[in-house]
């Protein structure tokens, strides 16, 4: 459904990515896994056109989508949500605003009919009583949980999700974990995860693929990340200090 | 940098222009004036108050010593008020309070992605965020230099009394203002008005890294924009003095 090509992505003469090749396939959890600093959040953000790559394409669904302008973006935006890393919502609006802002500004709802059904979202990661709090009242987990519901209002085919469950409690962690798997499998939604979280890497993911040095390094499932001979894989999923793997700033 | 500030001030014009014509947030634009114009206005007053005690003393000084006839320093410090020091000390103030509140509540919403997540959500942010400052501003810049100008009359005629025995009916002599320097005056707010909210928000949006990115673009806020406002005076002064300033309009 989704597939990076030979992606390349430089900050100034930083280079992040070398070259990522990375199919993603219809209805699959996919986690992408790696150190920080590698380039994740670089990589998903630019399926969605937040970022343009220097060199190499993007392909969803058979339509190339990384020379597409702003206003075609929005379709691509439509299709895939995105929950930022930082739970990102917006702190001069209530949480039942905030999920209501898709809905009104793409799904072009007028103001009244876009809440009520936001509502209905954040009745779903159980937030209903927090509708009319600001996020900056609010804890991380509750958060990240309006992050999710604001994804999921306009149905995406796809949700890319950056660090769901990083700074959250197990209980919170494992809630978004069975979340996300209930997308999957009740209603097909392709999620892209990037996660540093071993426990749900191993307990919800249909393939793993682990970024290393600006390419997709190990790409498989969790049987056979597992099984990997590759002393990079091994020490990453084992969370060794000591190891071949070299992480910039150590 | 400057492909970010041709791209902000491309969509900032044609982001007013929508506003303008049809699709507008009202709101917006209020919370803004409010922000803007408000909370600034004790400051600017303050600021240009002290101002004009200053000058009109230092001034009357002078001229005491020189020749001792006070009576064109009222007038004259009107006319350069009017086209020179009001708007421009104005807009040195708004560079400093507005400037830096727009880059550092921008530059936050960059280093937390709230930007990329606006434009997740179909917001373009320069509309969103930009424009109504932008329209604020404008109108805030005319409407404070205006005040902060009586201010400083004001407290100049004070201070030319009480220190100088100078009438405050000599001294608030309007006479010497012609139309070009009411128009000098009109353009620079104008400009000023429009320089700093774009200056600020592209060192807003340049913000990378953490809090600490988030610091060093509102400082390169206050820096950029105060700095666009002596060079534009500057400009404008000079265009001014060989168009319609000159030939006694
Ligand atoms: N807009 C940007 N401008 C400049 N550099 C950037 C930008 N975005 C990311 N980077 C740099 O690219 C590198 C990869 O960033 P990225 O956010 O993808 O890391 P990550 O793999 O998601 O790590 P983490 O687990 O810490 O989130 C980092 O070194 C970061 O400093
Ligand atoms: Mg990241």
């Amino acid at each position: 459904m989704i597939s990076f090509r030979k992606l390349e992505k430089a900050f100034g003469d930083k280079p992040v990515l070398r070259g990522v090749d990375l199919e993603v396939r219809r209805g699959e959890v996919l986690f992408i896994i790696g150190t920080s600093g590698v380039g994740k959040s670089v990589t998903i953000k630019h399926l969605v056109g937040l970022l343009r790559p220097d060199a190499g394409e993007i392909w969803l669904d058979g339509r190339r989508v990384d020379q597409l302008d702003e206003r075609a973006l929005q379709e691509v935006r439509k299709r895939c949500a995105m929950v930022f890393q930082h739970a990102t919502l917006f702190d001069s609006m209530t949480l039942l605003e905030n999920v209501a802002l898709p809905l009104r500004k793409h799904g072009r709802l007028p103001e009244r009919a876009a809440e009520k059904e936001a509502m209905l979202f954040l009745d779903k990661v159980h937030l209903r009583e927090f509708a009319h709090a600001y996020p900056a009242e609010l804890g991380d987990g509750t958060r990240k949980r309006a992050a999710i519901a604001r994804a999921l209002t306009l149905a995406p085919e796809c949700v890319l999700f950056d660090e769901p469950t990083t700074g959250l409690d197990p209980v919170s962690a494992r809630r978004i974990d069975k979340l996300i798997r209930e997308l999957s499998d009740t209603l097909g939604v392709t999620s892209v995860v990037v996660s540093h979280d071993l426990t749900s890497i191993f307990g919800i993911a249909d393939r793993i693929a682990l970024l290393y040095q600006g390419v997709a390094h190990a790409v498989g499932t969790p049987a056979e990340i597992r099984a990997s001979t590759d002393p990079i894989v091994q020490q990453f999923i084992q969370g060794r200090s000591d190891g071949p793997m070299e992480t910039p700033g150590f | 940098m400057i492909a970010l500030s041709v791209d902000v001030i491309t969509k900032t014009f044609y982001g007013t222009l929508r506003w303008l014509w049809g699709r507008r947030t009202p709101g917006a634009v209020l919370s803004q004036l409010y922000q803007i114009g408000n909370r600034s206005l004790l400051f600017v007053c303050v600021t240009l108050g002290f101002l004009g005690m200053v000058l009109v003393f230092q001034t009357c000084l002078q001229v005491n010593r020189i020749t001792g006839d006070l009576s064109q320093v009222g007038a004259e410090f009107i006319k350069i008020l009017v086209h020179e020091f009001g708007p421009t000390l104005t807009a040195m103030m708004l560079a400093t309070r507005v400037g830096a509140g727009i880059a550092a509540e921008i530059g936050s919403m960059v280093v937390t992605e709230q930007i990329d997540a606006l434009r997740m959500n179909g917001v373009e942010p320069v509309d969103y965020l930009i424009v109504p400052r932008f329209l604020a501003s404008l109108v805030m810049t005319g409407a404070l230099t205006v005040i902060g100008v009586g201010a400083a009359i004001g407290m100049g005629a004070l201070t030319a009394y009480f220190s100088f025995h100078l009438n405050p009916v000599v001294f608030l002599d309007v006479s010497h203002v012609r139309v070009g320097d009411l128009a000098t005056g009109v353009m620079k707010c104008a400009a000023y008005g429009a320089a700093v909210p774009v200056v600020a928000g592209i060192c807003g949006l340049a913000a990378r890294g953490g809090s600490e990115g988030v610091g060093t673009a509102t400082t390169r806020a206050v820096i950029s924009a105060s700095f666009v406002v002596i060079l534009l005076d500057f400009f404008l002064s000079g265009l001014a003095l060989f168009t319609f300033q000159r030939g006694g309009l």
